[in-house]
């Protein structure tokens, strides 16, 4: 092509040689975008229209979709002046709050032990570990629905067993307690049977970052006379931070987003609500009551309030700045 | 790489897209062909079975086919709602359960999706024949958009062995004050107390969260959430005295004698170790709960029982009603003079509901039914007793309940009141000292809660604009029975 360019012999070949080297440039540069299309066009249908239109759809009061009502602001000011809307925030908050603080030590703990080397039953043991996370929120709530159970139920038997000389002749046993009937006990009954099932998956993040942890460090910490706790402190916890960062992350998200579980395990919110997180209360609104405006306005805000706390994260972690 | 200029992961992907699309497009063309001339969706496993044969029957005195669809009861509530929003495919009938009904009836009239059986069911006859109050569950404003399939009157279940050991005379048993007298003795009296620690016997099975339980009660004592002109009713004094009633029997008080008779005895393998561990002595068994109690706690036949409940007030109602099912047809139904025989087969010819009683022991809502000889069919299980004619006996007298878009918050904020209720009383027993001297009984507390819990529900309805828009919306809709497009004739 570029020969019988070059030697200009004549003006006739130039044309189509211009024409195939400019569809040539055409092509090189739909290809990467045919590629990518599939992906750009799920993305719009199922993830971008939907964001947006969720946004247009908060400034409507909603009756199925033929019948909608622009109310402007109605939505958002109803919902932060709705007493149970703070119920279920404070609710999701606490659930938060002590999953995760509960949670990833527990995680990172369990992570530890399985890093250790020589352990032959590792693999065992992770699975073990790991294997809750992979049946289902309904499925463990209707297990913990059972365990949970007054008089029969594996906790109340459990506490009995361990704990049950300790009480005086005439203070409730502990058979009788009413894990998912008493609003105090609800959220310390939610907050357990996530743990069951969220430790392991959180485990296997950390095992996955100790195991890229640079021996050597810690091999010249000890020489230098580190301890066990100083090496820890000092070169892994900083060799595992943006892993740990990201499971902190994902962890608020996962809990701010937290539904299925309480909802199976309580038939509901539980007593005075205590069970009912902040997408519980959308479901209820949204859905239930058919108001899908509203169920957006909610989203937005959950939105907005997850999006913060991560940015608050991000910043103590000092992730954004690396 | 040549013949391939995208590489072979990409002819790959090329050539799953030229095979499979054309394979969903032919298996979609095939189960048009395949489609059954009526599509009927159904959440309960039981109905299924009871209708399976019914419908065969069905199909050859029709030469149809019927496609009979079970999807769980909350996805088919939801997908029903979504599909219906959108005018997307639906089955040509559907039976809902009790509640949801009201979420489908939110709007103005002429939004509904489900055809107005008012005038088709005055013109079957089917008003003289049906239970009056079972119609209430599915109707709004005046119309009804589904027929009832039952009535569920509520009776308790007990062990007659269990009773007879503890000495309780249950004919005594006919006032909720005499039961909760004799449940205090049982439950709080010497040897109350096992060597666990735990407590022998309950009276009854009251979960202390409320729920269905308290609803039955409320229900019993002449109570609702709504009364038929949808204005919030659950703030008013039956529902105080339910309210506290039901807090003093799930509860002990801060201060005082213990008072409580009752335990949540769950369901399933719960409630049948706690039946036959002798653990919950009553059990408040709508006509359903037999059934399930028969294959449940198939070690107690012949121990079981079933009596009336108690009076709440002197001569008043010895029963109530839990739970529902109705059947309701789109507006997009296919072929509504099929589907309306379908039901009336299935629903209301007495034949059938001999055999789905037997199979289901659920009373069906048509009065000339109870006549038939099933209905009187000692049962083993029940000591010989005559469950069709025990349940037809207070069918009658089973209360109406008016349910709405806002009917799952009004309970839900009903629970939330009777819970604030319960720690009260847990906190400070039936009364306690306000700071300013003054003293606050547990029944004034109860009522402003309830008041605080009802006003939230009204001020939700005020905010729905096309609860408001009613007046406007629905001049444009027919009267019962008019001209409607897609309104059942």
């Amino acid at each position: 092509m570029s020969a019988g360019l070059m030697t200009g012999t004549s003006a006739i070949p130039t044309a189509p040689a211009s024409d195939a080297r400019s569809w040539w440039q055409i092509k090189q540069r739909l290809t990467p975008w045919l590629f990518l299309s599939p992906y750009f066009i799920l993305t719009c249908v199922f993830f971008i229209y939907p964001v947006f239109y969720a946004l247009v759809l908060a400034f409507f009061q909603t009756n199925g979709v033929a019948s909608r009502k622009f109310i402007g602001l109605n939505n958002f000011t109803t919902i932060l002046a709705d007493r149970d809307f703070w119920t279920a925030m404070k609710n999701t908050t606490v659930f938060a709050i002590f999953s995760t603080c509960l949670q990833l030590p527990i995680s990172l703990g369990l992570a530890m032990l399985l890093n250790r080397r020589g352990s032959r039953l590792k693999g065992i043991f992770r699975l073990a570990i790991f294997s809750p996370h992979l049946v289902g929120q309904v499925f463990v709530g209707v297990m913990f629905t059972m365990f949970f159970t007054p008089k029969y139920g594996l906790f109340n038997q459990f506490l009995q067993m361990l704990l049950g000389w300790v009480q005086g002749p005439h203070a409730e046993s502990f058979l009788e307690y009413r894990w998912l009937g008493n609003e105090n006990l609800v959220m310390p009954a939610i907050i357990i049977a996530t743990m069951w099932m969220y430790v392991g998956f959180n485990m296997i993040y950390f095992l996955a970052a100790l195991q890229n942890v640079d021996q050597s460090l810690i091999e010249a910490a000890r020489i230098d006379g580190a301890n066990s706790w100083q090496q820890f402190l000092n070169v892994t916890l900083p060799a595992i931070k943006p892993v740990a960062t990201f499971v902190v992350v994902m962890s608020t998200i996962g809990s701010y987003n937290l539904f299925e579980l309480p909802y199976t395990l309580l038939q509901g919110f539980g007593p005075n609500n205590s069970g009912m997180t902040v997408v519980g209360y959308m479901y209820s609104n949204g859905f239930s009551g058919g108001d899908i405006g509203y169920g957006a306005a909610v989203g937005w805000i959950l939105t907005l309030v997850i999006l913060s706390i991560n940015l608050v994260q991000l910043k103590l972690s000092g992730t954004g700045k690396e | 790489m040549a013949r391939y200029p995208y590489g072979p992961a990409a002819l790959v992907i090329l050539l799953i897209i030229v095979f499979v699309g054309p394979w969903i497009f032919y298996q979609e063309s095939q189960a048009r062909k395949e489609k059954a001339d009526l599509i009927f969706a159904i959440f309960s496993k039981d109905h299924k079975d009871a209708y399976t044969p019914a419908i065969a029957e069905f199909e050859k005195e029709n030469n149809v086919h019927v496609q009979l669809q079970l999807v769980g009861a909350r996805a088919l509530n939801q997908r029903l709602q979504a599909a219906l929003q959108v005018d997307a495919d639906v089955p040509d009938m559907v039976e809902l359960l009790n509640g949801s009904m009201g979420t489908f009836t939110s709007g103005p009239l002429k939004d509904i999706k489900f055809m107005d059986l008012t005038e088709k069911i005055k013109s079957a006859g089917l008003l003289e024949r049906l239970v009056p109050s079972r119609l209430t569950i599915w109707s709004s404003r005046g119309h009804i958009y589904a027929l009832p399939h039952d009535v569920h009157p509520v009776m308790l279940s007990y062990r007659q062995d269990t009773v007879d050991k503890l000495g309780i005379d249950v004919s005594k048993l006919t006032t909720w004050a005499e039961f909760t007298r004799v449940g205090r003795e049982i439950t709080n009296g010497k040897n109350a107390k096992g060597a666990d620690g735990g407590t022998n016997h309950y009276m009854i099975d009251l979960d202390a969260a409320g729920g269905d339980f308290s609803r039955v009660i409320l229900l019993q004592a002449g109570g609702g959430f709504f009364d038929k002109d949808n204005h919030v009713v659950f703030d008013n004094d039956i529902a105080r005295d339910v309210v506290t009633w039901y807090v003093r029997q799930t509860q002990n008080p801060g201060t005082g004698a213990p008072t409580r008779i009752a335990t949540a005895a769950g369901w399933g393998q719960t409630l049948t170790q706690n039946i036959l561990d002798e653990r919950v002595l009553f059990i408040i068994t709508p006509d359903w709960r037999t059934k399930a109690l028969e294959m449940d706690v198939g070690q107690a036949e012949g121990k079981m029982r079933l009596m009336p409940l108690p009076e709440w007030t002197p001569g008043g109602i010895r029963t109530s009603t839990w739970g529902g099912t109705g059947m309701a047809f789109p507006k997009s139904c296919r072929n509504f003079d099929l589907a309306w025989k379908l039901a009336q087969k299935l629903y209301y010819k007495n034949t059938d509901l001999e055999k789905r009683f037997s199979r289901l022991n659920i009373l069906p809502p048509v009065t000339d039914a109870w006549n038939l000889p099933e209905y009187d069919r000692a049962r083993p299980y029940w000591g010989g007793q005559k469950l069709g004619r025990l349940y037809a006996g207070l069918a009658p007298n089973a209360p109406p309940e008016i349910f709405n878009a806002f009917t799952p918050q009004a309970v839900a904020k009903f629970g939330e009141a009777l819970a604030n209720t319960g720690t009260f009383y847990q906190t400070y027993g039936e009364t306690r000292k306000l700071p300013d001297g003054t003293t606050e009984t547990m029944d004034q507390y109860a009522a402003t809660e309830l008041k605080r819990c009802a006003d939230y529900i009204r001020d939700r309805m005020a905010r729905n604009v096309f609860l408001n828009d009613t007046a406007t919306a629905d001049a444009e809709t027919p009267a019962v029975g008019g001209a409607a497009e897609g309104e059942a004739k």
